[in-house]
């Protein structure tokens, strides 16, 4: 029996497929699928940059359009893991330019990227669209002058949180005239001065443009001119939102913004004079996205602000908004769905403002919709916790920070497991915590039992013993990425469970109880796990086996374990399992 | 206890093998629960004593590194805000007039039996025992003789130290040091 469908029909059917899963299962099928599916997919997402070689990719998938990839772990946010450890774009977009002359689109995330590889692309990908670089580094403003230059057909130039060089502010300037189909401009990370003028025109001549991140440096008197070229705007980041107290410019702005009937979204807000936010009134009923994380608004400003955008679903703002702005947000913002809380203060030991958990109960109980929360405060009680469980059971994303890193039930002064105990019971869809606190294994017995649906844990400074990893090791069916800082937990869990890792994306532990012995048995016994020993104290082999390691990241890959270019601070076994570093 | 311990595989599914791995894992751990195996964790040392009065504090030296949580970005919006906030450009009118940011301001303080009234510029502290201090040496006196109080925007007095200071700061307009009654 064979299937009579000719090969353009699957390929028909298969192109109604976007998602990775549905496209992997597909191929999956059988070998005709198989081929069928790898010469059709036009997207792909690459978690990890080094679980798989780009000579992989291009040999399986020929014909790409679209590329996404992620490099650093997550702990590279905070500085935890050491400069130069790698994540380079370049090779991967050396392969790539020469493989896919049509590639539109490329994403990164946490990667290396340098001018030479901006350069590349521009002239390499003649139908080149997009470009994100989130939380990127390694490049200057000569490399945005090459896409401003080379790339004709762009449409989204995002540079989200990424760390640019900036050698001067003209490369805008290299956007040709006969540019005109950007969509997307977000220069928001970029701290010096950029051509007004350049941009003003620029501006002008993208009638197209819905999205639109200024950087601080573009002051408030020149906004509202910006915007008025600009009325179709429906994601709006202003630059620095002060000036001088003055009604002509007040009036200018307030026009301004009333032209913007599409506006959805507003963020920048760097050094704001509160007198100015009235300005943004006639657009706050459409408001669907509010980010304040930069913005030093006292409380009483905030909640005027926030109860005209009664339709917000989400809000990052700083705790300046205190609990009282934080009860007027539970009671006017019905469909909120994301709340992020960020510390004003966050290295003070004292608190700076009143915000405490009562906050968040508010809002668990006053919206409905809330399914992703990042909190940051200075107390926090099971109690609170497991009201906050009860009244939302929806949580997807549950992250919360106590300033002090073991801080315990500050009425009870017990630990903090049964308040999380209880929301990983309550939130069945759970797919993403973080815990800080003061947490026993007991924790994570609740967790191994109950969050079953659990994709991405963060744990740091809880636990007791290696029960504690075993248990998110054994019982969390789903986990893709677990990232533990300074946890009591060594080898005896990280071995018994190393089949696991292999379900896993990866694994981070730093400063933790790791011994080298573990690490190289792991490597021995776990051929696709990559065990990387990074540690700036010199060969871990100079010292005892069972010497504890800085930090080891674990990740499963089908590419070498021996990547190219790892700095002299890391360590993975060979296949002769003898130590090997660069 | 290490033997205990046995590197399996795990590649088989079935339950009653990973039951009888549970057990022996949770056996070999009944013991360890009863002992402390706490690691002492690295002294925090929180940046209490900062010098308020130069910009630039290099808050990595004292504290855990990455901890709290938060990336550069908003690592160095903390830090500006703070140095905002003890910046000397300061407006000596009651509502605080423009400008940007959070606007601190100069108080008068009295003391209870001293003529001279000083004033001081609130901005520069950062809690009410760096306050205290700096106001008991200002005036020469020892610090437990006094009590601070102060008027607040509605014209109450209080006694200084029930809020938190940021609160405090925002709302308070004269300060005055008032001999303890024992």
């Amino acid at each position: 029996m064979a299937y009579s469908f000719p090969e353009e029909v699957l390929e028909h059917v298969f192109s109604f497929l976007s998602s990775d899963r549905d496209r992997n299962a597909v191929s999956l099928v059988c070998k005709s699928w198989y081929d069928i599916e790898r010469w059709c997919r036009r997207r792909i997402f690459v978690g990890n940059c080094y679980a798989v070689s780009p000579e992989m990719v291009i040999r399986r998938f020929p014909e790409l359009r679209a590329v996404e990839m992620k490099g650093k772990p997550h702990f590279a946010d905070f500085n935890l893991v050491p400069e130069g450890w790698g994540a380079y774009a370049y090779p991967w977009i050396a392969a790539m330019a020469e493989a896919y002359p049509f590639l539109e689109e490329i994403k990164l995330k946490r990667m290396v990227v340098t001018d030479d590889t901006l350069e590349l692309i521009s002239k390499s990908c003649k139908n080149f669209k997009l470009l994100v670089l989130t939380s990127c580094e390694g490049f200057t403003t000569d490399g945005l002058a090459s896409i401003a230059a080379n790339c004709r057909h762009l449409r989204e130039l995002d540079l989200r949180e990424s760390e640019v060089e900036e050698l001067s502010g003209h490369w805008l300037s290299h956007f040709p005239d006969s540019c005109t189909s950007l969509v997307s401009l977000n220069i928001s990370c970029l701290g010096s001065e950029v051509s007004f003028s350049i941009l003003e025109r620029l501006v002008a001549r993208s009638p197209n443009l819905r999205t639109l991140r200024l950087n601080r440096a573009v002051p408030l008197e020149r906004l509202a001119n910006l915007i008025r070229r600009a009325p179709q705007l429906v994601e709006l980041g202003t630059g620095a939102y002060s000036a001088e107290i003055r009604s002509d410019t007040f009036s200018n702005l307030a026009d301004a913004f009333s032209a913007c009937k599409q506006l959805k979204a507003l963020s920048g807000f760097w050094d704001v004079v509160p007198s100015y936010l009235p300005a943004m009134y006639s657009v706050c009923s459409g408001i669907t996205s509010l980010n304040l994380s930069y913005a030093a608004i006292p409380s009483t400003d905030l909640v005027k602000l926030i109860s005209q955008c009664q339709n917000l679903q989400r809000l990052w703002v700083m705790d300046y908004i205190e609990d009282s702005g934080l009860d007027v947000l539970a009671a006017s913002c019905k469909d909120l769905q994301e709340l992020r809380v960020f510390p004003s203060d966050p290295f003070g030991a004292e608190p700076n403002v009143s915000l405490t958990e009562q906050g968040l109960v508010s809002v668990s109980e006053g919206c409905p919709k809330l399914e992703s929360v990042l909190y940051f405060c200075r107390q926090m009680s099971n109690a609170a916790l497991i009201a906050i469980a009860k009244n939302r059971p929806n949580f997807i994303r549950f992250r919360l920070c106590i300033i002090d890193p073991q801080a315990p039930d500050y009425l009870t002064l017990e630990p903090l497991d049964a308040g999380f105990g209880a929301i990983v019971e309550k939130c069945k869809e759970l797919r993403r915590l973080s815990m800080t606190g003061l947490l026993t294994d007991r924790v994570f017995k609740y967790i191994g039992s109950h969050a079953k649906k659990l994709e991405m844990l963060s744990i740091a400074f809880a636990g007791d013993s290696d029960l504690g990893l075993h248990h998110v090791l054994s019982g969390c069916d789903s986990l893709r990425k677990l990232e533990i800082r300074d946890c009591p937990f060594g080898d005896k869990a990280l071995l018994a469970n190393a089949a696991k890792l292999e379900t896993m994306r990866s694994l981070w532990m730093s400063s933790c109880s790791v011994s080298f012995g573990a690490c190289k048995l792991l490597a021995q016994k776990m051929p696709r796990l990559n065990v990387e020993v990074i540690d700036e104290r010199g060969p871990p082999d100079s010292r005892p086996e069972s010497c504890s390691v800085e930090r080891v990241y674990v990740y499963r890959t089908v590419a070498s374990r021996q990547r190219l270019d790892m700095p002299d601070f890391v360590w993975t076994l060979d296949e002769d399992s003898s130590l090997r570093y660069s | 206890m290490d033997n205990h311990l046995q590197l399996h595989l795990a590649l088989s599914n079935t339950s009653t093998h990973n039951m009888l791995k549970k057990r022996k894992f949770d056996e070999s751990f009944s013991d360890d629960e009863m002992t402390s195996n706490k690691r002492t964790l690295p002294l925090l040392i929180w940046n209490d004593n900062r010098n308020l009065d130069s910009g630039c504090v290099d808050v990595e030296g004292d504290a855990v590194v990455g901890w709290p949580p938060v990336n550069s970005r908003m690592r160095k919006v903390a830090e500006h805000h703070r140095r905002e906030s003890t910046a000397s450009n300061y407006v000596t009118v009651d509502n605080g007039g423009g400008g940007g940011g959070l606007n601190w301001m100069y108080v008068k303080v009295e003391m209870e039996g001293i003529g001279i009234a000083r004033k001081v510029d609130l901005g520069i502290f950062g809690s009410y025992q760096a306050l205290t201090a700096t106001l008991m040496a200002m005036f020469g006196k020892r610090r437990e003789m006094y009590k601070l109080t102060y008027r607040d925007k509605e014209g109450d007095w209080l006694l200084a130290g029930d809020v938190p200071w940021e609160r405090f700061v925002r709302s308070v307009r004269r300060l005055k040091l008032l001999k303890k009654v024992w």
